[in-house]
């Protein structure tokens, strides 16, 4: 009896042990896969802080030099730049959830004729690539003089089928009662979206919401084309152009690229998880 | 409101024709989703279709009815080497990229789908990429890969010009593609990950199938659907690539990176032959549905859906 508990006991640890070797040899395999991703970025954070004489002679700086930063928010246009960023990816963001949700829950709540051709025609444009339509919508922004403002940079994203489709896989989780119900106490169906709908929806919606800020803070070719002055041109035009304008002066440009990329990557950060779940909501079941 | 019985309201609800309103209102629902989508999306996409046929001025108006001539001189006339040629680098770059966001993907998920010290942080650093912008990216990447005080060129010891040297421009845009695919890829295919059920890694296991076994004959089939379906987003995305080469090489060096996007990009905007560069949107639109299709078409072979 008592050899076979010895023999379980020396079983249960080595298997723990090979268990924990799994874990390291696990971690060890991880740690260069973190890195490819982290090294690049903390490499720009790096050189933004390195004090310029000793560019071309050391590799990890002596001192931390954060004058590129001062000089960043004085004497560049990145923080006009940056908050047209914010009003651009600020607005769409807000058009969008509305003009998402509502069309979404036409889709998922009422019943018209048409109502799945429509819809049918709406992902379709998903399968449009951006380049079949940007030259004629810079041809029509052209002639009606929109260049140069905000709401070019805004209108065209005023919708996009990836939202509408997110809304409503959401929609489609609430019971059909619940409309019905609040239709026979009198309630309007937009009062029903409003009241109900929407404050159920917070997830879905801010996953919706950091989604398409992401998208649109990193926008690049649009705002490239439709603008040429610094009154409206947003934060990744300015960083991407300073490569041209300040070629010597490389911790100011890097600075530049962590300013920019610091409002992203706290969103991502807080975001994280709701983003996340709420985009594979729409993956997994569509 | 007067109150009344709730059936014969329903009854009554059913019966009634429905008010103008009541069938209108399911459009003012829609109406600016739809307004966007007509202004910004179906218009221009029929226009593209419309001037590809024209020989257009500065201003882009359509001139001169050509026909097909737009299409020809691209495909077979004196710019057909540089079309051809922006095609095999598309082509190649598509590959390489959806191949490389693919494996990163995949082993980035299997890394950290156990649980152990640190895999939370690993997970989202994993994730991050989905949160930076292309062109932030591709100017970190400008100064690692700098000829003369590069990141890269330190770690090797070396004085390459990664950028402009032909040899290895094309895959370095190719290496910093992938670095930025892997956030997406990485999402999809562990939320695919999840969603295998344990027990049958266990009832596996109880067969005495060893790591590799359990990998090819559970995670791999129960894994297919979401695969494809991150090929198809893969591709897509990878076609339409234009920031980071707009950025880093502008095409170069002799023409090695440049995409069709990039190619449409130059003669819309730098040369101004809109009716041209609107024939090329169009190729390309059509190259990438005939892919997406025949994706579709090998997903019903090869995809296991349980």
């Amino acid at each position: 009896m008592t050899g076979k508990a010895i023999q379980t006991r020396r079983f249960r640890l080595t298997r723990r042990r090979r268990d924990a070797l799994w874990t390291l040899l696990r971690m060890l395999i991880t740690l260069p896969f973190v890195l490819i991703i982290m090294v690049p970025l903390l490499y720009t954070a790096m050189m933004s802080v390195l004090p310029p004489d000793e560019l071309y002679i050391r590799f990890w700086p002596s001192h931390f030099d954060f004058s590129s930063y001062v000089q960043v928010f004085t004497k560049t246009m990145i923080p006009r730049q940056i908050l047209n960023s914010f009003i651009v990816a600020g607005s769409v963001t807000v058009l969008q959830m509305i003009t998402c949700s509502m069309a979404a829950f036409a889709f998922s709540f009422l019943h018209f004729r048409g109502r799945n051709f429509v819809f049918m025609c709406i992902l379709a444009t998903m399968m449009v690539p951006w380049e079949a339509t940007i030259i004629s919508n810079y041809l029509t922004v052209a002639r009606w003089d929109w260049v140069d403002s905000y709401k070019v940079l805004i209108l065209p994203y005023g919708c996009s089928a990836m939202g509408i489709f997110l809304m409503r896989q959401h929609y489609l989780t609430f019971a059909k009662e619940l409309h019905e119900a609040a239709r026979l106490d009198g309630c309007s169906n937009w009062r029903f979206l409003g009241s109900i709908v929407l404050p159920l929806s917070r997830p879905a919606l801010g996953a919706l919401g950091a989604y398409i800020f992401l998208q649109q803070w990193n926008n690049y070719l649009w705002p490239l084309l439709v603008t040429s002055t610094d009154n409206v041109r947003t934060v990744q035009i300015g960083v991407a152009s300073m490569y041209d304008v300040d070629s010597e002066q490389i911790n100011l440009m890097m600075s530049a690229v962590v300013v920019c990329l610091v409002p992203s990557l706290s969103i991502f950060v807080f975001m994280q998880k709701n983003l996340i779940n709420g985009l594979m909501a729409g993956a997994v079941k569509g | 409101m007067t109150p009344s019985p709730v059936p014969s309201a329903l009854v009554k609800r059913k019966r009634r024709r429905k008010t103008l309103y009541e069938r209108l209102e399911p459009w003012l629902f829609l109406l600016p989703a739809l307004a966007v989508f007509v202004v910004f999306l179906y218009y221009p996409f029929f226009k593209t279709v419309y001037l590809s046929a024209f020989l257009t001025n500065r201003y882009g108006e359509a001139k001169v009815f050509v026909g097909l001539k737009n299409y020809t001189d691209i495909l077979t006339g004196t710019r057909s080497g540089e079309f051809w040629n922006s095609i095999w680098v598309t082509v190649r770059f598509v590959f390489f990229v959806t191949l490389g966001g693919l494996t990163m993907g995949i082993v980035t998920s299997l890394l950290v789908e156990k649980r152990f010290p640190g895999n939370a942080f690993a997970s989202a650093i994993f994730a991050m990429p989905i949160a930076i912008a292309s062109s932030a990216a591709s100017m970190s990447f400008k100064m690692i890969l700098h000829p003369s005080i590069g990141l890269l060129n330190k770690l090797l010891g070396t004085q390459v010009n990664w950028l402009n040297d032909i040899r290895y421009t094309f895959g370095v845009i190719c290496v910093l593609a992938v670095w930025l695919a892997t956030g997406i890829n990485f999402i999809f295919i562990s939320a695919g990950l999840r969603n295998i059920p344990g027990e049958l890694y266990e009832s596996a296991a109880i067969d005495g199938a060893n790591g590799w076994d359990k990998f090819r004959c559970i995670t791999l089939p129960c894994l297919s659907p979401t695969l494809f379906f991150q090929v198809i987003i893969d591709v897509i995305n990878a076609f339409q690539t234009f920031n980071i080469v707009k950025i880093l090489t502008l095409g170069g060096p002799m023409e090695s990176t440049n995409t069709i996007v990039y190619s449409i990009y130059l003669d819309a905007f730098r040369n101004f032959r809109f009716g041209s560069a609107a024939a090329r949107s169009i190729i390309l639109f059509l190259i990438i549905m005939t892919v997406t299709l025949i994706q579709f078409r090998a997903e019903k072979r090869s995809v296991h859906y349980s």
